[in-house]
Order: C-alpha cells, then sequence, then structure tokens
C-alpha cells in the first residue's frame, strides 16, 4: 500500500482537567471506507472534530497527502477536501435539490451574476444520473425522504471535489431500501476513489461497507482490524473490553399467560390496515419490521396520540375506551417515543423536570407542588437509571444520548406502569448504555408489568423479547416465541426474503 | 478526594455559573444602574422616590406577568396594550352607566379574558400564529376603543375609582399593593403547581408535552387568557390613575412589556423564564425612565439609552 491518505499521528487533545484523546492514531489509506468505532465518550467526536477543523488538537501530527496540516476551521477542512455528513442534515428545506447541491458554489452565473438555473439542473442532472439517482433536480428538498435527503447531502459534499468523507451514523432514520443505496453509492464512490471515515453503531452495516475498522476506548487507540478477518464478537470486545454476552443480561422471568391488553382491529392514522395482537401480563412482546411497516403509527395509536383510532381494545379482557394520552396514562400506559429529542425530551429544562413532569401527583398537597419531593423523586429515578452524571438541575442536553434516553423512560417509571410502550429504544446510543436499558426492561417485566418494544435492530428483538411479531407493509406476517426467534429469521422474514 | 464530593464541588460551580447568567446578573446590573442614578441626583434614592417607582412599574409589571405565561408556553401576545385601552373605555362607560364599582370591574375583567380566549381559540383551533393572531387583534381591540368613543376620552368618573391607580394605603401605593399580589400569586402558580410546570413543559417542547399526557390545547389557550386578564387589569389601573378612559391609552405598551420579560431571561422560543425575572426586567426599565427624569435627560434621548442599556444587559447575560 502507498503512502496513506490521510494519517494522525499521536493526537492528543485535553479539554480542560479531561484526557479526550490520548496519542491516537489514525489512518486512510487511498480507496478504503474505514470505520471508527467506540461507545459514546470514547473519543470519536473529539477526533472528527479535529479533523473537520471545530477542535484543534493539543499534541501529534496530521498529514494530509504526506504534508502536515492544521485544519483551522470547517471552511477550511472543506477548502483542502474533507467533508463531513453529520445526523443532522445541513440542506435548506425550501430550496431545490439542484440549489442546495450546488449552495455556495454554484457552477454558472450570468454577466448580472444571477444564476442560470437551466445549466444548474442540468449540471445536478449529471450528478444524479452518476449515482443512478431517479430525482428531480427541481424538486423542493422538503418533499424527499430522509434518505434521499442524506444522498443529496453525500452528493453536495462531492461536487466540491472532497478526497476525505466522513460518515457519521449516515443510515438514521433511512429505509432499508435506501440504506441498501447508499451503500451502492459507497461502493462506487470506494471504486472513483473517494476515501471515506464510517461512524456507525450499527455493526452490520460496518461489516457490510467497511475494509478496516479503529476503535477508540476511553480516548485511546483499542485496535485497528481488517474487516474481513474480524467477528462482531472481537470487535465488541475491543468497544466495551468485555464480552457480548454480557450486551444482552439473561432474563429470570417467565411471561405469565393471562392476557392483559388485546387490540381487535385496531388501526391508528398513518397504518395501512388494522391489526390484532394481544400482550401477556409481564411478557416482553417484540414488534419489528423494517421503516416504513407502521410500527411507530400504532405505537402512537396505543398511546392515543395519534389523530385518528379504530377497532377495540380490551384492557384485562374488558372494551375500555379508545385511548386519548391522558386516558393512556390513568390506564397505566407509558411510551417511549422514537425521536427522544423532539418527542420525548424536555431539552432544555432540567432534568429534575424532565423526570418528573409526566406523573406529578405524588408531590401535590393541595394543589401545590413540593419541590423537596420533586428533588428527591428525581434523584430516587435518576439512581435507579444510573444516569450519569446525576444533577437534577442540569438540563436535559447537557446528558449524553444514552443518559438522555434513560431519562426518558424514567419520566414514567413513576407512574407504577403496567403496559411500556418503547420505540426504537436504543437507537444511536452506545452498547453500555444498551446494556443499562435491556437490563431495565427485564425488571420491569419481572415486576409484572408488559412491555411493547418495537423496534428495528433485529439483533435486539430475537435477545431481549419473549416473543416477536414481524411487521410486513402494514401486516403481521408472523409470530415467533423466543426459541424460534433468531437475528437471521426475523430480518429474513421483516425484509421479504 | 472521593467521586461524590468531586461531583458535588462542580454542581456547585455549575449552580453559580447559571445564577450569575440568571437572575443573580440582573440584580448586578440593577444594583449599577441604581448607584449611577444616586450619585447623579441626590433624590433618587429616597424611599419616597423609590414608592413612586413602584407605583410607575405596576402596571408594566402587571401586564409583564400575563406576557411572562404567554412566552414561557412559546407564544407571543401583541395585543396587550389595545386590550388595556378597550377595557379602559368598557370599565369607564360601564361605571358611568351603573353606578356600581364591581359591575365595572366584572365587565372590564371579562372583557380582556375574553379577547384573551379569542386570541388564544384562533391560535390553537385556527393554527395560526400568534403573531399573526394578536398583530390583528392589536388593531380590532384599539379600532374598537376608538370607534366607541369616537376618540374622545371617557372622563368625569367618580373620583372613589381612583383609589385603585392613585390612591395610597399608608406611604405605600394601592397599584403598588396589586402588582405585589399578582406577582406572588403568578409566582405560586408557576413555580408550585402543575399548571406552571406543564406551561413551561409545552414552551420547551410541545410535541414532548403532548407525548407526557399533558393537556396541550387547554393550557395553550388559558395562557392568552391570563395574559387578556392582565391586560384588562393594567388598563383599568390606567383608567383610574387619570380618572379617565382614553382610547389611546397603552400605544406601545407590548413593547415595554416584551422587553421587560426579555430583560428577566425569558427565551422567545419558549420554556425558558421566571416571574421574578419579569419583576426585575420591569425594574431595570422603570427605574431607568424614573432615573432620566430625575437628572433631567430628554425624553428623545431617554429612548436611545433605554434601548442601550437593555441591549447592554441582555448582552452581559448571554450564555456562552
Amino acid at each position: 500500500m502507498g503512502m496513506p491518505v490521510l494519517a494522525l499521528k499521536g493526537i492528543d487533545k485535553r479539554f480542560g482537567g479531561i484526557h479526550a484523546l490520548r496519542n491516537v492514531d489514525f489512518s486512510l489509506e487511498e480507496g478504503e471506507v474505514h470505520a471508527l468505532l467506540g461507545e459514546n465518550g470514547a473519543g470519536k467526536s473529539t477526533l472528527i472534530k479535529i479533523l473537520t477543523g471545530v477542535h484543534h488538537r493539543d499534541g501529534g501530527q496530521m498529514l494530509l497527502n504526506g504534508t502536515d496540516v492544521r485544519i483551522e476551521n470547517p471552511l477550511d477542512a472543506r477548502k483542502k477536501g474533507i467533508a463531513a455528513i453529520y445526523q443532522e442534515l445541513s440542506l435548506i428545506e425550501s430550496l431545490t435539490v439542484a440549489e442546495n447541491i450546488f449552495l455556495g458554489h454554484e457552477p454558472a452565473t450570468s454577466f448580472l451574476g444571477t444564476i442560470r438555473r437551466s445549466e444548474l439542473f442540468e449540471a445536478s442532472s449529471d450528478y444524479l444520473r452518476t449515482f443512478g439517482i431517479q430525482l428531480d433536480p427541481r424538486e423542493t428538498v422538503s418533499e424527499l425522504g430522509m434518505g434521499q435527503k442524506r444522498i443529496i447531502e453525500i452528493i453536495k459534499a462531492l461536487s466540491i471535489q472532497a478526497k476525505v468523507l466522513l460518515l457519521d451514523e449516515p443510515t438514521t432514520g433511512m429505509s432499508q431500501a435506501e440504506i441498501e443505496t447508499l451503500f451502492e453509492i459507497m461502493d462506487d464512490l470506494k471504486k472513483k476513489k473517494v476515501n471515506m471515515i464510517y461512524i456507525s453503531h450499527h455493526l452490520d452495516e460496518v461489516f457490510r461497507v467497511c475494509d478496516r475498522a479503529t476503535v477508540l476506548r476511553d480516548g485511546e487507540n483499542a485496535g485497528t482490524f481488517q474487516v474481513a478477518k474480524l467477528d462482531v464478537e472481537t470487535l465488541v470486545q475491543a468497544m466495551l473490553g468485555r464480552s457480548l454476552k454480557e450486551e444482552f443480561p439473561p432474563r429470570k422471568g417467565t411471561p405469565s399467560r393471562e392476557v392483559l391488553l388485546e387490540a381487535r382491529e385496531f388501526q391508528a392514522e398513518g397504518m395501512v390496515e388494522p391489526v390484532d395482537f394481544h400482550l401477556h401480563r409481564g411478557e416482553i412482546l417484540g414488534i419489528t419490521g423494517i421503516i416504513g411497516s407502521g410500527k411507530s403509527e400504532l405505537a402512537l395509536g396505543l398511546f392515543g396520540a395519534s389523530r385518528t383510532q379504530k377497532g377495540a381494545l380490551l384492557l384485562e379482557g374488558k372494551h375500555v375506551q379508545l385511548p386519548s394520552p391522558s386516558r393512556a396514562k390513568k390506564m397505566g400506559i407509558s411510551f417511549v417515543p422514537e425521536d427522544r429529542k423532539a418527542q420525548g425530551l424536555f431539552l432544555r429544562l432540567p432534568v429534575r423536570h424532565n423526570l418528573n413532569v409526566a406523573h406529578l401527583e405524588p408531590c401535590e398537597t393541595l394543589g401545590f407542588l413540593s419541590g423537596k419531593k420533586m428533588q428527591s423523586r428525581a434523584l430516587r429515578t435518576g439512581r435507579q437509571l444510573k444516569v450519569v452524571p446525576l444533577d437534577p438541575a442540569m438540563p436535559a442536553q447537557n446528558l449524553s444520548g444514552g443518559n438522555q434516553q434513560k431519562v426518558v423512560i424514567g419520566k414514567w417509571l413513576g407512574n407504577s406502569p403496567r403496559i411500556f410502550i418503547l420505540d426504537e429504544p436504543t437507537r444511536g446510543i452506545d452498547i453500555g448504555a444498551k446494556t443499562e436499558i435491556y437490563a431495565l426492561v427485564n425488571s420491569l417485566a419481572d415486576s409484572g408489568a408488559s412491555v411493547l418494544i418495537l423496534s428495528s435492530e433485529f439483533r435486539e428483538m430475537a435477545s431481549v423479547c419473549d416473543r416477536v411479531l414481524v411487521m410486513r407493509k402494514g401486516k403481521f406476517i408472523a409470530e415467533l416465541e423466543r426459541e424460534g426467534a433468531t437475528t437471521k429469521k426475523i430480518m429474513t422474514l421483516a425484509l421479504g426474503g | 478526594m472521593k467521586p461524590s464530593t468531586l461531583q458535588a464541588g462542580t454542581s456547585n460551580a455549575r449552580k453559580w455559573k447559571r445564577l450569575l447568567r440568571g437572575e443573580l446578573g440582573l440584580i448586578l446590573i440593577l444594583a449599577v444602574i441604581m448607584v449611577t442614578f444616586s450619585i447623579l441626583s441626590p433624590y433618587f434614592f429616597t424611599s419616597r422616590n423609590l414608592l413612586n417607582i413602584t407605583r410607575q412599574v405596576s402596571i408594566t409589571l402587571i401586564v409583564a406577568i400575563g406576557m411572562t405565561f404567554v412566552i414561557l408556553i412559546g407564544e407571543i401576545d401583541l395585543s396587550v396594550g389595545s386590550i388595556a385601552a378597550v377595557v379602559g373605555v368598557a370599565t369607564a362607560v360601564s361605571l358611568k352607566a351603573s353606578g356600581s364599582l364591581t359591575l365595572a370591574l366584572l365587565a372590564g375583567l371579562g372583557l380582556g379574558a375574553a379577547v384573551g380566549l379569542v386570541n388564544g381559540l384562533l391560535t390553537v383551533y385556527g393554527k395560526v400564529q400568534s403573531f399573526i393572531v394578536t398583530l390583528a387583534m392589536l388593531g380590532i381591540a384599539r379600532g374598537a376603543a376608538l370607534v366607541w368613543t369616537d376618540g374622545k376620552p371617557v372622563s368625569r368618573l367618580p373620583s372613589a375609582f381612583g383609589t385603585l391607580g392613585a390612591g395610597y394605603l399608608g406611604v405605600v401605593p394601592v397599584s403598588t399593593i396589586i402588582a405585589a399580589g399578582v406577582f406572588v400569586l403568578a409566582f405560586l402558580v408557576l413555580n408550585k403547581t402543575k399548571h406552571g410546570i406543564y406551561t413551561r413543559s409545552i414552551g420547551a417542547n410541545r410535541e414532548a408535552a403532548r407525548l407526557s399526557a399533558i393537556a396541550v390545547t387547554r393550557y395553550r389557550i388559558l395562557a392568552f387568557v391570563v395574559s387578556g386578564l392582565m391586560s384588562a387589569l393594567g388598563g383599568i389601573l390606567i383608567t383610574s390613575r387619570l380618572l379617565s378612559a382614553q382610547p389611546t391609552a397603552g400605544e406601545g405598551l407590548e413593547l415595554n412589556v416584551i422587553a421587560a420579560v426579555i430583560l428577566g431571561g425569558a427565551s422567545l422560543s419558549g420554556g425558558v423564564g421566571t416571574v421574578f425575572g419579569t419583576l426585575l426586567g420591569a425594574m431595570v426599565i422603570g427605574v431607568i425612565d424614573n432615573g432620566m427624569n430625575l437628572v433631567g435627560v430628554s425624553s428623545f434621548f431617554q429612548q436611545i439609552v433605554k434601548g442601550i442599556i437593555i441591549l447592554i444587559a441582555v448582552l452581559a447575560k448571554r450564555s456562552d
């Protein structure tokens, strides 16, 4: 192999008393996709921010095509050919696809300095065709799906002739088909000698698309591997410093056969057709399927939060009125929505507020709330969930993703929930926090509550649930008991193989 | 050091930082302004003048407290000054017609609450931004006051009515006492009741509030009703102080009131803010007005100075 396109040697970075990166090495060879892995807090984001000029290194070398460079700021990074695509998109929703692709470096202007729209559209069409995308460049970005937006973002980055492309959790919110298109584009880019750094919590994606993987742990190198010679066990071991078996804590209890909740011909807004299912007392029931299968709509509907609901719900064999969120709360139904930042948290408000807001009644005497009780309840729930750092007065936005998710779940723990609905409870959080959430799900079920998990992480479904219902295009197509629910089987069913 | 003590240490430092950026910072700013005026004018720091300031601030404060509810929930109410005017006229007219103070006050407060209710219904059910709804209401209510009175003040009100806005209880102005009562009530509601927690939650993230089983629609409408009611009380006090209902009363009041709330640390995007902050914000504006009058700054120049001081205060409190 020749000289690496990008080489980081002995990178050091401190924030006050915290040593965020310690002597970290990383190299990117010509034409490779290199995964950067590690738990939240392992130093991945710091390293990326140094690469893109958001932070500056305290020590070490950064060689770009063999010359030592210093990236001053994100604009400088782009000029030097390093483009980053973050989880949060940077597209302007109200502009067209073409305008977004060429924003800031429009291809042709007339003598008055105005943009020649026809040329803009033509140039964009060329790009789109190169990547085999069926899309009208005149389309407004707000009309597009998440996957298409992500691809436009990539094309935008490539239109500045980026040599190093950084992809941070690029598949967030994308459907399986869109993910496949993305991977095909990446394969194509690889042939065109575009070098990519790939960051993801989804190890299956790493195995599908990456050539090498560098793992960081606690701000230090924990190994660089050839993906072809690698297995999940080794990778997780490197990330965690412990073995995979510990990721999914063992389930001690068993569900009762008693039906707690039954849905008959239930259909909420956005669902293709009505569904029937039942949930046992003390059971962990998984509903899985790819994005677009209708499971999030079902979750919202069961909590009474969609605009329309039809059909019948039976609680302990008795018909109940279809829920509104406040009726659902009274019935002991708790709901952890799919998108914790947009739907779950009050980011700017204190952790104490977040943990108490859904269940203030116990802190109330004669209509007045006791600050002391709210504080002690927040501390108790926070300790139970191992929220770190546990400062009830701190705004929720200062917590890491995994700890934020614990707070969203903790919001409902005071409600002595009978039914817990969790929509994508471990999306985008590190393995340590995942394990803690699985342990909590187990203990909820052991204490007699029923847990309904809706997730598109098949490995999680196979390892955590007592029973799994597989959904495809709005229909339940299979029911698997714990013994028969292997990751491979669930995935095959969900993808329609 | 044990980890627990380490954590307590950093959280204490954080607490101080938070305090300085919040109310404590504003108290310091207020203190600096007061010391400056005390040096410039010997009359400024007398108990008589300080009580006078509280009377001058009372109306802004009352209306600003209503505005705090609206801003906390993530909305805005531009119609407060116009509501104050039309309520003043309604109160004066019913007082003259019925001769009953109770009836007149009920009519005025009822009208304010009703206009607030309309603002709320249009915003929530009509799904129009509150900026637009209340901008329209600003015109409608002001116009109604002008049409009703043909543009002339409703004067010669019974002098007993003047107690509310101009009277004193001992040395303390009655309107100061009313404002203090409103403040205590709002403080309790916002900090010690579900209503307060829910209002803040809805402002911080409406969707998360809905999915936390909060009755979002009800509280959003209620915020406008509270603002309408507080504007009405403000309008009644203005009318009482002048013993005359001016259809042009409270023009530009909304700007002073919004400035007080924002100065007090509230965020226009909702969720963040306190009534104590609003009190300090209203005091800063009131003290600047009073002090500059005493020092003899021309009224044209006063506006520039006030604008600059507001900018400095907001910039100084800005985080990061």
